[in-house]
Protein backbone atom coordinates (compact mmCIF):
# COMPACT_ATOMS: atom_id res chain seq x y z
CA UNK A 1 0.00 0.00 0.00
CA UNK A 2 1.10 3.72 -0.58
CA UNK A 3 1.28 6.20 1.93
CA UNK A 4 -2.37 7.61 0.18
CA UNK A 5 -3.70 4.91 1.04
CA UNK A 6 -3.09 4.04 4.50
CA UNK A 7 -4.36 7.89 5.82
CA UNK A 8 -7.32 7.15 4.51
CA UNK A 9 -8.12 3.96 6.52
CA UNK A 10 -6.96 5.99 9.44
CA UNK A 11 -9.27 8.91 8.99
CA UNK A 12 -11.91 6.41 8.46
CA UNK A 13 -11.44 4.70 11.73
CA UNK A 14 -10.93 8.17 13.67
CA UNK A 15 -14.47 9.12 12.04
CA UNK A 16 -15.92 6.00 13.40
CA UNK A 17 -14.80 6.42 17.08
CA UNK A 18 -15.85 9.92 16.56
CA UNK A 19 -19.25 8.53 15.02
CA UNK A 20 -19.80 7.13 18.95
CA UNK A 21 -18.75 10.05 20.39
CA UNK A 22 -21.43 11.96 19.11
CA UNK A 23 -24.14 8.71 19.45
CA UNK A 24 -23.38 8.70 23.71
CA UNK A 25 -23.94 12.37 23.76
CA UNK A 26 -27.03 12.10 22.27
CA UNK A 27 -28.40 9.67 24.47
CA UNK A 28 -27.18 10.75 27.61
CA UNK A 29 -27.83 14.53 27.93
CA UNK A 30 -30.91 16.09 29.51
CA UNK A 31 -31.56 19.11 27.54
CA UNK A 32 -33.98 18.08 24.22
CA UNK A 33 -32.68 20.46 21.85
CA UNK A 34 -28.99 19.86 22.08
CA UNK A 35 -30.44 16.00 21.85
CA UNK A 36 -31.86 16.57 18.57
CA UNK A 37 -28.77 18.99 17.27
CA UNK A 38 -26.27 15.88 17.77
CA UNK A 39 -28.42 13.20 16.15
CA UNK A 40 -28.29 16.34 12.52
CA UNK A 41 -24.06 15.97 13.42
CA UNK A 42 -24.62 11.97 13.53
CA UNK A 43 -26.05 12.34 10.48
CA UNK A 44 -23.56 14.61 9.13
CA UNK A 45 -20.27 12.12 9.87
CA UNK A 46 -22.71 9.27 8.49
CA UNK A 47 -22.19 11.10 5.31
CA UNK A 48 -18.81 11.14 5.16
CA UNK A 49 -18.31 7.47 6.16
CA UNK A 50 -20.67 6.74 3.12
CA UNK A 51 -18.08 8.62 0.69
CA UNK A 52 -15.70 7.07 2.14
CA UNK A 53 -16.93 3.42 1.94
CA UNK A 54 -17.45 4.32 -2.00
CA UNK A 55 -21.38 4.44 -1.72
CA UNK A 56 -22.64 8.21 -3.90
CA UNK A 57 -26.41 7.38 -3.88
CA UNK A 58 -26.47 6.35 -0.63
CA UNK A 59 -24.89 9.89 0.43
CA UNK A 60 -26.78 11.60 -1.54
CA UNK A 61 -30.16 10.12 -0.26
CA UNK A 62 -28.78 10.35 3.53
CA UNK A 63 -27.40 14.08 3.17
CA UNK A 64 -31.27 14.69 1.68
CA UNK A 65 -33.34 12.49 4.16
CA UNK A 66 -31.51 12.47 7.63
CA UNK A 67 -30.09 16.09 7.63
CA UNK A 68 -32.84 17.98 6.57
CA UNK A 69 -36.15 16.55 6.61
CA UNK A 70 -36.01 14.45 10.07
CA UNK A 71 -34.38 17.06 11.64
CA UNK A 72 -36.99 19.63 10.49
CA UNK A 73 -40.11 16.95 11.69
CA UNK A 74 -38.32 16.87 15.43
CA UNK A 75 -38.34 20.77 15.81
CA UNK A 76 -42.03 20.74 14.69
CA UNK A 77 -42.55 18.01 17.43
CA UNK A 78 -40.83 19.78 20.37
CA UNK A 79 -42.78 23.09 19.13
CA UNK A 80 -45.52 21.42 19.90
CA UNK A 81 -45.62 19.61 23.11
CA UNK A 82 -44.16 22.06 25.40
CA UNK A 83 -46.19 24.07 27.97
CA UNK A 84 -46.22 27.81 27.13
CA UNK A 85 -47.29 28.81 30.55
CA UNK A 86 -44.52 26.88 32.74
CA UNK A 87 -41.61 27.67 30.33
CA UNK B 1 -12.05 -8.39 14.45
CA UNK B 2 -12.09 -5.05 13.03
CA UNK B 3 -13.08 -1.36 14.63
CA UNK B 4 -16.25 -0.78 12.00
CA UNK B 5 -18.05 -3.78 12.89
CA UNK B 6 -17.13 -3.22 16.70
CA UNK B 7 -18.48 0.19 16.60
CA UNK B 8 -22.16 -1.22 14.67
CA UNK B 9 -22.70 -3.75 17.37
CA UNK B 10 -22.32 -1.01 20.08
CA UNK B 11 -24.89 1.46 18.37
CA UNK B 12 -27.06 -1.63 17.73
CA UNK B 13 -27.22 -2.47 21.68
CA UNK B 14 -26.93 1.82 22.41
CA UNK B 15 -30.01 2.08 20.73
CA UNK B 16 -32.05 -0.60 22.13
CA UNK B 17 -30.72 0.73 25.83
CA UNK B 18 -32.44 3.68 24.91
CA UNK B 19 -35.84 2.48 23.69
CA UNK B 20 -35.86 -0.04 26.93
CA UNK B 21 -34.51 2.42 29.78
CA UNK B 22 -35.21 6.03 28.70
CA UNK B 23 -38.71 7.86 30.00
CA UNK B 24 -39.21 10.59 27.66
CA UNK B 25 -40.98 9.54 24.38
CA UNK B 26 -38.75 11.82 22.13
CA UNK B 27 -35.90 10.22 23.22
CA UNK B 28 -37.37 6.79 22.54
CA UNK B 29 -37.36 7.85 19.25
CA UNK B 30 -34.01 9.44 18.96
CA UNK B 31 -32.93 5.50 19.79
CA UNK B 32 -35.00 4.02 16.93
CA UNK B 33 -33.47 6.64 15.19
CA UNK B 34 -30.09 5.29 16.00
CA UNK B 35 -30.84 2.20 15.41
CA UNK B 36 -32.19 2.51 11.90
CA UNK B 37 -28.82 4.31 11.01
CA UNK B 38 -26.27 1.74 12.33
CA UNK B 39 -28.33 -1.02 10.43
CA UNK B 40 -27.62 0.72 6.93
CA UNK B 41 -24.28 1.42 7.99
CA UNK B 42 -23.48 -2.60 8.25
CA UNK B 43 -25.55 -2.47 4.41
CA UNK B 44 -23.04 -0.75 3.33
CA UNK B 45 -20.17 -2.30 4.60
CA UNK B 46 -20.55 -5.60 3.61
CA UNK B 47 -20.62 -3.72 0.05
CA UNK B 48 -16.65 -2.81 0.47
CA UNK B 49 -14.06 -3.95 -1.44
CA UNK B 50 -10.19 -2.99 -0.56
CA UNK B 51 -9.41 -0.85 -3.67
CA UNK B 52 -12.45 -0.88 -5.64
CA UNK B 53 -14.19 2.15 -6.97
CA UNK B 54 -17.94 3.65 -7.19
CA UNK B 55 -20.35 1.32 -9.23
CA UNK B 56 -20.72 3.79 -12.18
CA UNK B 57 -18.93 2.37 -15.24
CA UNK B 58 -17.76 4.93 -17.30
CA UNK B 59 -13.92 4.73 -17.34
CA UNK B 60 -11.72 1.95 -17.39
CA UNK B 61 -11.91 -0.03 -14.13
CA UNK B 62 -10.16 -2.32 -12.49
CA UNK B 63 -12.15 -3.51 -9.15
CA UNK B 64 -15.63 -2.45 -8.17
CA UNK B 65 -17.59 -2.56 -5.15
CA UNK B 66 -21.16 -4.37 -4.69
CA UNK B 67 -23.96 -2.52 -6.45
CA UNK B 68 -26.97 -4.60 -4.39
CA UNK B 69 -26.25 -3.64 -0.99
CA UNK B 70 -26.14 -0.10 -1.99
CA UNK B 71 -29.64 -0.31 -3.28
CA UNK B 72 -31.12 -1.86 -0.54
CA UNK B 73 -30.06 0.97 1.83
CA UNK B 74 -31.41 3.91 -0.36
CA UNK B 75 -34.77 2.39 -0.49
CA UNK B 76 -33.97 1.61 3.86
CA UNK B 77 -33.45 5.46 4.45
CA UNK B 78 -36.16 6.52 2.66
CA UNK B 79 -38.74 4.29 4.56
CA UNK B 80 -37.34 5.26 7.45
CA UNK B 81 -37.48 9.13 7.04
CA UNK B 82 -41.00 9.07 6.41
CA UNK B 83 -41.32 6.03 9.30
CA UNK B 84 -40.07 8.70 11.55
CA UNK B 85 -42.91 10.67 10.61
CA UNK B 86 -45.54 9.15 11.48
CA UNK B 87 -43.66 8.12 15.09
CA UNK B 88 -43.96 11.80 15.87
CA UNK B 89 -47.09 12.68 14.64
CA UNK B 90 -48.27 9.25 16.98
CA UNK B 91 -46.30 11.61 20.11
CA UNK B 92 -48.28 14.64 19.12
CA UNK B 93 -51.83 13.13 19.35
CA UNK B 94 -50.37 11.24 22.65
CA UNK B 95 -49.34 14.53 23.99
CA UNK B 96 -52.61 16.23 23.37
CA UNK B 97 -54.55 13.65 24.98
CA UNK B 98 -52.84 12.76 28.28
CA UNK B 99 -51.00 16.28 29.00
CA UNK B 100 -47.63 14.48 29.49
CA UNK B 101 -44.65 12.80 27.84
CA UNK B 102 -43.20 10.56 30.40
CA UNK B 103 -44.17 6.73 29.64
CA UNK B 104 -44.26 6.02 33.98
CA UNK B 105 -47.47 8.48 34.18
CA UNK B 106 -49.27 7.51 30.84
CA UNK B 107 -49.08 3.95 32.19
CA UNK B 108 -50.87 4.95 35.29
CA UNK B 109 -53.23 6.51 33.53
CA UNK B 110 -55.48 4.34 31.17
CA UNK B 111 -58.18 6.32 29.76
CA UNK C 1 -39.14 -3.42 49.41
CA UNK C 2 -40.53 -1.49 46.33
CA UNK C 3 -36.95 0.34 46.17
CA UNK C 4 -35.10 -3.14 45.98
CA UNK C 5 -37.41 -3.91 43.08
CA UNK C 6 -36.65 -1.21 41.22
CA UNK C 7 -32.64 -1.33 41.43
CA UNK C 8 -33.46 -5.08 40.50
CA UNK C 9 -35.57 -4.40 37.50
CA UNK C 10 -32.88 -1.24 36.25
CA UNK C 11 -29.68 -3.95 36.46
CA UNK C 12 -31.51 -6.58 34.74
CA UNK C 13 -32.84 -4.46 31.78
CA UNK C 14 -29.16 -3.50 31.87
CA UNK C 15 -27.75 -7.04 32.41
CA UNK C 16 -30.10 -7.87 28.95
CA UNK C 17 -28.36 -5.54 26.49
CA UNK C 18 -24.81 -6.55 27.63
CA UNK C 19 -25.84 -10.23 26.74
CA UNK C 20 -26.99 -8.98 23.52
CA UNK C 21 -23.90 -7.48 23.08
CA UNK C 22 -21.72 -10.60 23.85
CA UNK C 23 -23.81 -13.06 21.31
CA UNK C 24 -23.47 -10.68 18.57
CA UNK C 25 -19.55 -10.39 18.89
CA UNK C 26 -19.53 -13.70 18.70
CA UNK C 27 -21.83 -14.30 15.84
CA UNK C 28 -19.52 -11.27 13.70
CA UNK C 29 -16.39 -13.70 14.61
CA UNK C 30 -17.99 -16.31 13.05
CA UNK C 31 -18.99 -14.54 10.09
CA UNK C 32 -15.54 -12.58 8.94
CA UNK C 33 -14.18 -15.91 8.44
CA UNK C 34 -16.02 -17.60 5.56
CA UNK C 35 -14.81 -17.22 2.18
CA UNK C 36 -17.80 -16.74 -0.13
CA UNK C 37 -17.67 -15.84 -4.00
CA UNK C 38 -20.88 -13.50 -4.80
CA UNK C 39 -21.94 -15.16 -8.08
CA UNK C 40 -25.27 -12.46 -8.47
CA UNK C 41 -23.02 -9.59 -8.29
CA UNK C 42 -20.65 -10.40 -10.64
CA UNK C 43 -23.35 -10.86 -12.74
CA UNK C 44 -24.40 -7.55 -12.68
CA UNK C 45 -20.77 -6.26 -12.79
CA UNK C 46 -20.09 -7.86 -16.19
CA UNK C 47 -23.59 -8.06 -18.06
CA UNK C 48 -25.06 -5.47 -16.09
CA UNK C 49 -24.43 -2.36 -19.28
CA UNK C 50 -24.97 -4.45 -21.91
CA UNK C 51 -28.27 -5.75 -20.55
CA UNK C 52 -30.11 -3.04 -19.06
CA UNK C 53 -28.30 0.15 -20.57
CA UNK C 54 -27.72 2.02 -17.65
CA UNK C 55 -24.06 3.05 -16.57
CA UNK C 56 -25.44 3.64 -13.12
CA UNK C 57 -25.23 -0.26 -11.56
CA UNK C 58 -27.36 1.01 -8.34
CA UNK C 59 -29.71 2.45 -10.63
CA UNK C 60 -30.32 -0.61 -13.27
CA UNK C 61 -30.15 -3.19 -9.49
CA UNK C 62 -33.53 -0.81 -7.92
CA UNK C 63 -35.32 -0.03 -11.45
CA UNK C 64 -34.90 -3.04 -13.76
CA UNK C 65 -33.83 -5.90 -11.88
CA UNK C 66 -35.33 -5.31 -8.95
CA UNK C 67 -37.99 -3.04 -10.01
CA UNK C 68 -41.02 -4.62 -7.94
CA UNK C 69 -39.46 -3.75 -4.86
CA UNK C 70 -39.10 -0.02 -6.26
CA UNK C 71 -43.58 -0.31 -6.40
CA UNK C 72 -43.38 -1.31 -2.87
CA UNK C 73 -41.24 1.39 -1.12
CA UNK C 74 -43.95 3.70 -2.87
CA UNK C 75 -46.75 2.06 -1.74
CA UNK C 76 -45.22 2.77 2.06
CA UNK C 77 -45.09 6.14 1.11
CA UNK C 78 -48.34 6.74 0.27
CA UNK C 79 -49.41 4.47 3.23
CA UNK C 80 -47.36 6.86 5.36
CA UNK C 81 -48.89 10.10 3.56
CA UNK C 82 -52.95 8.89 4.06
CA UNK C 83 -52.14 7.97 7.34
CA UNK C 84 -50.81 11.71 8.30
CA UNK C 85 -53.37 14.00 6.46
CA UNK C 86 -56.14 11.23 7.77
CA UNK C 87 -55.08 12.08 11.36
CA UNK C 88 -54.69 15.94 11.26
CA UNK C 89 -57.62 18.34 12.03
CA UNK C 90 -59.44 19.71 8.96
CA UNK C 91 -59.65 23.39 10.84
CA UNK C 92 -55.93 24.97 11.27
CA UNK C 93 -54.82 25.38 14.40
CA UNK C 94 -52.23 27.93 15.84
CA UNK C 95 -49.20 28.05 14.62
CA UNK C 96 -46.26 29.88 16.27
CA UNK C 97 -44.77 32.09 13.71
CA UNK C 98 -42.65 35.19 13.76
CA UNK C 99 -41.78 37.78 11.62
CA UNK C 100 -38.75 37.74 9.14
CA UNK C 101 -36.93 40.36 7.54
CA UNK C 102 -37.47 41.15 4.10
CA UNK C 103 -33.99 40.16 2.94
CA UNK C 104 -35.55 36.01 3.46
CA UNK C 105 -38.53 36.93 1.72
CA UNK C 106 -36.54 38.27 -1.49
CA UNK C 107 -33.79 35.36 -1.07
CA UNK C 108 -36.47 32.34 -1.63
CA UNK C 109 -38.41 34.06 -4.16
CA UNK C 110 -35.03 34.16 -5.88
CA UNK C 111 -33.78 30.56 -4.94
CA UNK C 112 -36.98 28.78 -5.75
CA UNK C 113 -36.05 28.54 -9.60
CA UNK C 114 -32.97 26.83 -8.96
CA UNK C 115 -34.07 24.58 -6.62
CA UNK C 116 -36.47 23.35 -9.86
CA UNK C 117 -33.24 23.06 -12.21
CA UNK C 118 -31.54 21.29 -9.03
CA UNK C 119 -34.42 18.68 -8.69
CA UNK C 120 -34.99 17.73 -12.30
CA UNK C 121 -31.46 17.48 -12.74
CA UNK C 122 -30.85 14.60 -10.16
CA UNK C 123 -34.11 12.83 -11.63
CA UNK C 124 -33.51 12.83 -15.57
CA UNK C 125 -29.85 12.06 -15.48
CA UNK C 126 -29.98 9.20 -12.83
CA UNK C 127 -28.66 6.74 -15.33
CA UNK C 128 -25.77 7.98 -15.47
CA UNK C 129 -24.58 9.74 -12.77
CA UNK C 130 -25.37 9.20 -8.57
CA UNK C 131 -28.57 10.47 -7.27
CA UNK C 132 -31.84 8.93 -8.67
CA UNK C 133 -35.47 9.80 -8.78
CA UNK C 134 -36.26 9.69 -5.00
CA UNK C 135 -33.10 11.95 -4.15
CA UNK C 136 -34.74 13.97 -6.58
CA UNK C 137 -38.52 14.03 -4.92
CA UNK C 138 -36.90 15.31 -1.65
CA UNK C 139 -35.35 18.09 -3.50
CA UNK C 140 -38.51 18.72 -5.43
CA UNK C 141 -40.55 18.59 -1.97
CA UNK C 142 -38.32 21.25 -0.24
CA UNK C 143 -40.35 24.29 -2.22
CA UNK C 144 -43.36 24.02 -0.58
CA UNK C 145 -41.95 23.30 2.65
CA UNK C 146 -39.96 26.47 2.19
CA UNK C 147 -42.68 28.37 1.45
CA UNK C 148 -44.97 27.18 4.25
CA UNK C 149 -42.10 27.95 6.83
CA UNK C 150 -41.27 31.78 5.72
CA UNK C 151 -44.74 32.88 4.29
CA UNK C 152 -47.19 30.57 6.62
CA UNK C 153 -49.85 28.11 6.49
CA UNK C 154 -52.63 30.09 5.26
CA UNK C 155 -50.48 31.63 2.32
CA UNK C 156 -49.17 28.30 1.27
CA UNK C 157 -52.26 26.36 1.16
CA UNK C 158 -53.83 29.42 -0.99
CA UNK C 159 -51.06 28.96 -3.46
CA UNK C 160 -50.54 25.06 -3.72
CA UNK C 161 -53.84 23.85 -2.95
CA UNK C 162 -53.73 20.40 -0.91
CA UNK C 163 -56.42 19.17 -3.63
CA UNK C 164 -53.63 19.28 -6.34
CA UNK C 165 -50.60 17.92 -4.66
CA UNK C 166 -52.63 14.42 -4.08
CA UNK C 167 -53.47 14.68 -7.74
CA UNK C 168 -50.02 14.52 -8.45
CA UNK C 169 -49.41 11.97 -6.12
CA UNK C 170 -52.25 9.59 -7.49
CA UNK C 171 -50.37 10.58 -11.14
CA UNK C 172 -46.75 9.20 -10.28
CA UNK C 173 -48.49 6.37 -8.54
CA UNK C 174 -50.47 5.19 -11.60
CA UNK C 175 -48.46 6.10 -14.19
CA UNK C 176 -45.99 3.80 -12.82
CA UNK C 177 -48.23 0.95 -13.03
CA UNK C 178 -49.32 1.56 -16.75
CA UNK C 179 -45.25 1.83 -17.04
CA UNK C 180 -45.28 -1.62 -15.83
CA UNK C 181 -48.27 -3.16 -18.25
CA UNK C 182 -46.38 -1.47 -21.07
CA UNK C 183 -44.10 -4.71 -20.60
CA UNK C 184 -46.76 -6.91 -20.58
CA UNK C 185 -48.17 -5.89 -24.29
CA UNK C 186 -44.86 -6.26 -26.01
CA UNK C 187 -45.14 -9.61 -24.48
CA UNK C 188 -42.92 -10.13 -21.78
CA UNK C 189 -42.74 -9.65 -17.80
CA UNK C 190 -44.33 -6.76 -16.12
CA UNK C 191 -41.84 -4.27 -15.57
CA UNK C 192 -39.30 -5.17 -18.14
CA UNK C 193 -37.22 -3.04 -19.70
CA UNK C 194 -34.28 -5.13 -20.34
CA UNK C 195 -35.78 -8.19 -21.09
CA UNK C 196 -38.05 -6.37 -24.25
CA UNK C 197 -35.46 -4.45 -26.14
CA UNK C 198 -37.23 -1.16 -25.44
CA UNK C 199 -34.70 0.48 -27.33
CA UNK C 200 -31.46 0.34 -25.93
CA UNK C 201 -29.56 2.95 -27.15
CA UNK C 202 -25.75 4.10 -26.46
CA UNK C 203 -24.82 3.59 -22.93
CA UNK C 204 -23.90 6.93 -21.23
CA UNK C 205 -26.21 9.35 -23.37
CA UNK C 206 -29.67 11.04 -22.13
CA UNK C 207 -32.18 8.88 -24.08
CA UNK C 208 -31.67 5.08 -23.54
CA UNK C 209 -31.70 2.68 -21.45
CA UNK C 210 -35.43 1.62 -22.29
CA UNK C 211 -37.71 2.54 -19.76
CA UNK C 212 -35.47 3.89 -16.70
CA UNK C 213 -36.04 7.79 -17.80
CA UNK C 214 -39.55 7.85 -17.60
CA UNK C 215 -39.75 5.44 -14.01
CA UNK C 216 -37.57 8.09 -12.12
CA UNK C 217 -39.71 10.87 -13.61
CA UNK C 218 -42.97 9.35 -11.96
CA UNK C 219 -41.49 8.11 -8.70
CA UNK C 220 -39.27 11.88 -8.44
CA UNK C 221 -43.27 13.60 -8.76
CA UNK C 222 -44.69 10.79 -6.23
CA UNK C 223 -42.26 11.00 -3.50
CA UNK C 224 -42.37 14.85 -3.51
CA UNK C 225 -46.14 15.33 -3.50
CA UNK C 226 -46.13 12.88 -0.56
CA UNK C 227 -43.63 14.38 1.30
CA UNK C 228 -45.11 18.22 1.03
CA UNK C 229 -48.47 16.41 2.65
CA UNK C 230 -46.47 14.80 4.79
CA UNK C 231 -45.61 18.11 6.23
CA UNK C 232 -48.36 20.15 6.16
CA UNK C 233 -50.41 17.65 7.98
CA UNK C 234 -47.89 17.48 11.05
CA UNK C 235 -47.84 20.82 11.03
CA UNK C 236 -52.21 21.14 11.46
CA UNK C 237 -51.99 18.69 13.77
CA UNK C 238 -51.93 19.47 17.81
Amino acid sequence: MTGGKVVIYVILNMLMIFLLFTAFFAVFTKNLLNSIITLAIFSAILIVIFVILQAPDAALAEAVIGAGLTLAFFVITINKTKDWQNE
Amino acid sequence: MELPYVVVIILFCLGIYTIIMNKNLIKIVVGVNIVESSLILLLILISFKLGGTAPILDRKYELVVDPIPQALALTAIVIGGSFIAVMLALVIKIYKRYGTLNVDEIRKLRG
Amino acid sequence: MSRVHKIFRKFYKIGLVLFLAIFLLFIFDEIQNLDIKRYLSEHYISEGVQETGAINLVTSVLYDYRGFDTLGEATVILTAAATLSFMAPIKKVKMLGTEFTIIIYQTIIIIIPFLVVLGMNLIFFGHISPGGGFVGGVILAMIPILVTITYGITFSENKLKANHKSLLEGIGAIGFILLGLLGIFAGSNFLASGQANFGLGNPGELISAGLIPYLNLMIGIKVGAGLATIFNSLIKEG
